[in-house]
């Protein structure tokens, strides 16, 4: 698109990627302090069972061992960051196995595993409550005493007339879809290192997404006030949603106060694997239905979703998954009842895309089977049904900015779909079949719910006498390149070249007040508050050329970095000349721009119907797979991805890409690959070997297509881009087996077991077809 | 307790190491070499990956007295006098780095191929690279990355692997 900006569109290497190529970016394990002690955490081998006692003594005895902790070392309160369900260590019983029971300080990692094997604790042993059906029994085992059926959140929504929209359909099918646990896979593990001072105040260095969220949980699970907490972001090493939240943060910050010594507690991927927060799974039961002109009839869902042991950020991810989907299309009449069902398994979470995927998986197959019962392409169904700029959603959402339907026609204007599509015909070996498969997507650009009090951002730029920029966030950057979207926000604005801004790491001592990275909201309300701030401090820097040149502000302006007088443009001072005078003017100190950026036009949703605006702007994507399948194997060869997504202003066109390629291939893998393994409560597969995440031979070329309508709301324009690009991969790979070999795949992931076996169904007549006219 | 010289980096380092300890654990722990990042400690996931003698290994699973009279070489040791290694200019410049934790493993990866394979198409680097897991970038950018390094190293614009 045209672009009039100097820095704004361009495509910029992330502002730290070369401390990231040498070595010398900070990550959490990374960090080291005098008389840093190695932390270790005990954890429960049983799914569920009583403790009856712990035994410290020997372990404290251990030569090395400078503290342990239990949960009696502990504020023993229960918190969390929506139901308050969790403690920081079990107290009266355990709930899935890796659930935290102590934790021990040592000089060095050997003697800190010697010592937990010294740990004695006697369990009551309970049958575990494992299948989340049986669990919302009235007569199942409860995994918290206070929570008859296990269901921890419950959703129920009508919209319309679902029932009258059922009854009109030309065509409807029902399909239970299923999506397993599938882990994050961040790199880098969690980890955390903690210290106390003399005064009681506590600091905490740990990757994370968002350290003021982070920071409220712990004030709450520590008892003791927010302002005593500093919390310092590492370089952090990918998150995906895995780390807005984890109980290592206030192990550590006991086990270190215990101890009276620095702790660093870094998790063993084994331990990532077993007790850190999976992708919620689901249970969907949806029907849909069309008219005969392919216009969505109705939609009905039924979803049961997996909340593991304990909340966390569950109950959000399951709202999503009961909401989002609809507000892609112009649909009218919903009905969805949700359950977020306790069992004791690993607790689960946020894992990019938020609900989001899981739904899409089953909405998006679902479109493919509509489009063929009505007789039209996959490609014209979506577009008559693409939600446009301007609607109001059936869940009360405002599209300011939508471009769904041009999306849909890149993507099949690119792949040439619509010709290409084989329906199920093989290649020339006669069991190797090519297919083709679309799904498009909606996503949020920002969520109201994450922060029930606030929901906004927060930026202050500051320009010293010489001219330097740095721009204080409190958001974080988890690789996905934020520092740099404000980077060049801020440059943009100022007229400064991007390496004069400096853009500082999260620090809730230092940071305005930020709710962090989650819900896609980052560029668009962060970097809005970025554009806020860096305009307060040119607006101070012309204000104070004018004053210097005895002119009113208004006569000023700024352009390339300089500031001209509007009437004799010759006349100008540069950047850090006028920076230098604004900077004298203060008495020597540094220009500070502020910018408070607070939503507008956006609710809270009523909390029973889930009717209102949730975000400042939308985003929209189309992809479409190709793939091979071969039918003696059962093995799916993704060959090719093009992916069309409405960003709104992509600021950093290399960043967009880069979340792009990235999504689709984390989709590849939930897709074909991944699945965390479970035999009674116990994780079968905790490593990169057993629970495979795609490599480099995996991922197919994917190339990306910007559609970049001006959002009213974003900044320059921009939307938002980094979970949407995992929100639709998996349909548009199950519409593309579909188009190879006929077969339609209900369950993830589509593992060669599973075509197979799916090939052998419809073999023998048994794929069910539609229930509709 | 055994003590050894390990020669990191072009130094010699004399060190009191335990017969079990890795290399990873060494440059990490005891050298404060802490570029080399540790993902899974198991050799599932390149993290850990630096030269020795040219050629990368996963130091997880290489023990640290076995490492003595090589050369071992970690992401600190690559840029020469301040100047990037042409892999590390070319990850830069394409955007192959995200949140830079596999970086240091797959920059050094690259630079092994590219010692025993000047010009290798995509499908050599994709398989080359198979051991390193990278999550955030779908390896489409660490791909064209190292075919532009390749060029650079081969018309002689950067400097060449040691």
């Amino acid at each position: 698109m045209s672009n009039a900006y100097q820095v704004v569109g361009k495509r910029a290497p992330l502002v730290d990627s070369i401390d990231k190529v040498v070595g010398s970016a900070r990550f959490g394990a990374d960090i080291k302090l005098p008389g840093m002690l190695e932390g270790k955490i005990l954890r429960s081998p049983h799914p569920h069972a009583r403790i009856r006692y712990v035994d410290t003594a020997a372990a404290e005895a251990l030569p090395g061992v400078l503290g342990v902790i239990t949960a009696a070392d502990t504020p023993m309160v229960r918190y969390g960051t929506i139901i308050p369900d969790q403690t920081i260590l079990a107290t009266d019983k355990v709930r899935y196995i890796g659930d935290e029971v102590a934790a021990v300080a040592a000089v060095d990692l050997e003697t800190a595993e010697a010592a937990l094997r010294l740990i004695k604790v006697d369990y009551e042993l309970l049958p575990p409550v494992l299948d989340m059906e049986a669990a919302m029994r009235d007569d199942s085992l409860r995994v918290h005493n206070d929570v008859p059926n296990n269901i921890a959140d419950h959703i129920h929504f009508e919209r319309g007339d679902p029932d009258g929209g059922r009854r009109d359909a030309y065509a409807c099918f029902t399909r239970r879809f299923t999506t397993p646990a599938v882990h994050q896979c961040y790199l880098e593990p969690n980890s955390c290192v903690a210290t106390w001072s003399e005064n009681g105040s506590l600091t905490l260095w740990a990757p994370n997404q968002g350290p003021f969220a982070a920071r409220l949980v712990l004030a709450r699970a520590l008892v003791m006030p927010e302002d005593k907490i500093r919390f310092i972001q590492t370089f952090t090493g990918g998150a995906f949603g895995g780390k807005t939240w984890q109980q290592v943060w206030p192990i550590t910050a006991v086990l270190a106060r215990k101890a009276g010594r620095p702790v660093r507690i870094v998790l063993t991927r084994q331990e990532e694997f077993e007790a850190t927060l999976p992708r919620v799974p689901m249970i969907i039961d949806l029907s849909m239905g069309v008219y005969r002109d392919g216009r969505l009839a109705f939609k009905e869902t039924r979803i049961m979703s997996g909340n593991g042991a304990y909340s966390i950020s569950a109950p959000a991810v399951h709202y999503v998954a009961a909401t989002r989907y609809d507000s892609l299309y112009r649909l009218g009449n919903i009905r969805c009842t949700a359950d977020l069902v306790y069992t004791n398994t690993v607790p689960t979470g946020m894992f990019r895309g938020f609900g989001n995927p899981q739904m899409h998986f089953a909405g998006e197959s679902m479109m493919d089977m509509l489009a063929e019962a009505v007789g039209i392409d996959p490609v014209e169904i979506r577009r008559r049904n693409a939600a446009l700029p301007g609607d109001t959603s059936a869940h009360g959402w405002y599209l300011g900015s939508c471009a769904v339907q041009e999306t849909i026609e890149k993507a099949a204007e690119a792949t040439d779909l619509v010709n290409r599509r084989r329906g199920g015909r093989p290649l020339a070996d006669g069991k190797t079949f090519w297919g083709i498969g679309m799904a498009s997507c909606i996503h949020v650009a920002g969520n109201r719910t994450i922060y029930k009090p606030y929901d906004g951002s927060n930026a202050r730029v500051q320009v010293s006498g010489d001219g330097s920029v740095v721009v204080y966030s409190g958001e974080a950057d988890l690789g996905q390149g934020c520092r740099t979207v404000f980077a060049q926000i801020a440059a943009e604005v100022l007229g400064v070249p991007m390496d004069a801004v400096t853009v500082a790491a999260a620090d809730t001592d230092f940071s305005p007040f930020a709710i962090g990275t989650v819900a896609s909201r980052v560029t668009t309300l962060g970097g809005l508050a970025v554009d806020l701030a860096a305009k307060d401090a040119r607006d101070k820097i012309l204000a104070a050329a004018a004053e210097n040149w005895g002119v009113p502000a208004q006569a000023l302006d700024m352009e390339n970095g300089s500031v001209i007088s509007r009437s004799h443009p010759e006349r100008r001072l540069s950047f850090p000349v006028a920076a230098e005078i604004a900077s004298d003017a203060l008495g020597g100190k540094p220009v500070i721009g502020v910018g408070e950026y607070r939503t507008e036009g956006v609710v809270l949703p009523d909390p029973q119907t889930k009717y209102g605006n949730i975000a400042i702007a939308y985003s929209f994507g189309t992809q479409v797979a190709e793939v091979l399948v071969d039918t003696e194997t059962g093995r799916v060869r993704v060959l090719r991805f093009v992916a069309a997504h409405d960003v709104g202003r992509a600021i950093n066109p290399l960043g967009v890409e880069g979340q792009i390629e990235g999504g689709i291939a984390q989709g590849i893998g939930y897709a074909l690959l991944e699945e965390i393994k479970m035999d009674r409560g116990r994780v079968l597969n905790p490593d990169f070997l057993d629970y495979r995440i795609p490599t480099s031979v995996d991922i197919p070329p994917i190339e990306s297509i910007l559609v970049e309508p001006d959002d009213p709301n974003g900044p320059f324009g921009a939307k938002s881009v980094g979970e949407t690009a995992v929100v639709p991969t998996v349909a548009a790979v199950a519409n593309a087996i579909y188009d190879a070999i006929g077969v339609r795949l209900t369950d993830l992931p589509m593992t060669p077991d599973r075509i197979l076996a799916a090939l052998r169904e419809k073999r023998a007549g048994s794929q069910p077809s539609s229930s509709g006219a | 307790m055994k003590e050894i010289t390990l020669n990191v980096n072009g130094e010699n380092h004399r060190l009191e190491i335990e017969p079990h300890w890795t290399l990873l654990y060494v440059l990490r722990e005891k050298l404060d070499l802490v570029g080399t990042k540790e993902g899974c400690n198991a050799g599932d996931c390149g993290a850990c990956t630096v030269l020795i003698d040219g050629k990368a290994i996963n130091s997880c699973l290489f023990l640290a007295v076995r490492s003595e009279g090589r050369r071992i070489v970690t992401i600190e040791g690559l840029a020469q006098n301040g100047k990037l290694h042409p892999v590390q200019q070319a990850f830069v410049d394409v955007g192959a780095v995200q949140c830079g934790f596999c970086t240091p493993g797959m920059v050094l990866r690259a630079v092994s191929l590219l010692a025993e394979n000047p010009q290798p198409d995509a499908t050599e680097i994709r398989q080359a690279i198979s051991g390193n897991l990278c999550r955030c970038t779908g390896y489409v950018k660490i791909v064209q990355a190292i075919e532009l390094a390749a060029q650079d190293v081969t018309t002689g614009s950067g400097v060449s692997d040691e």
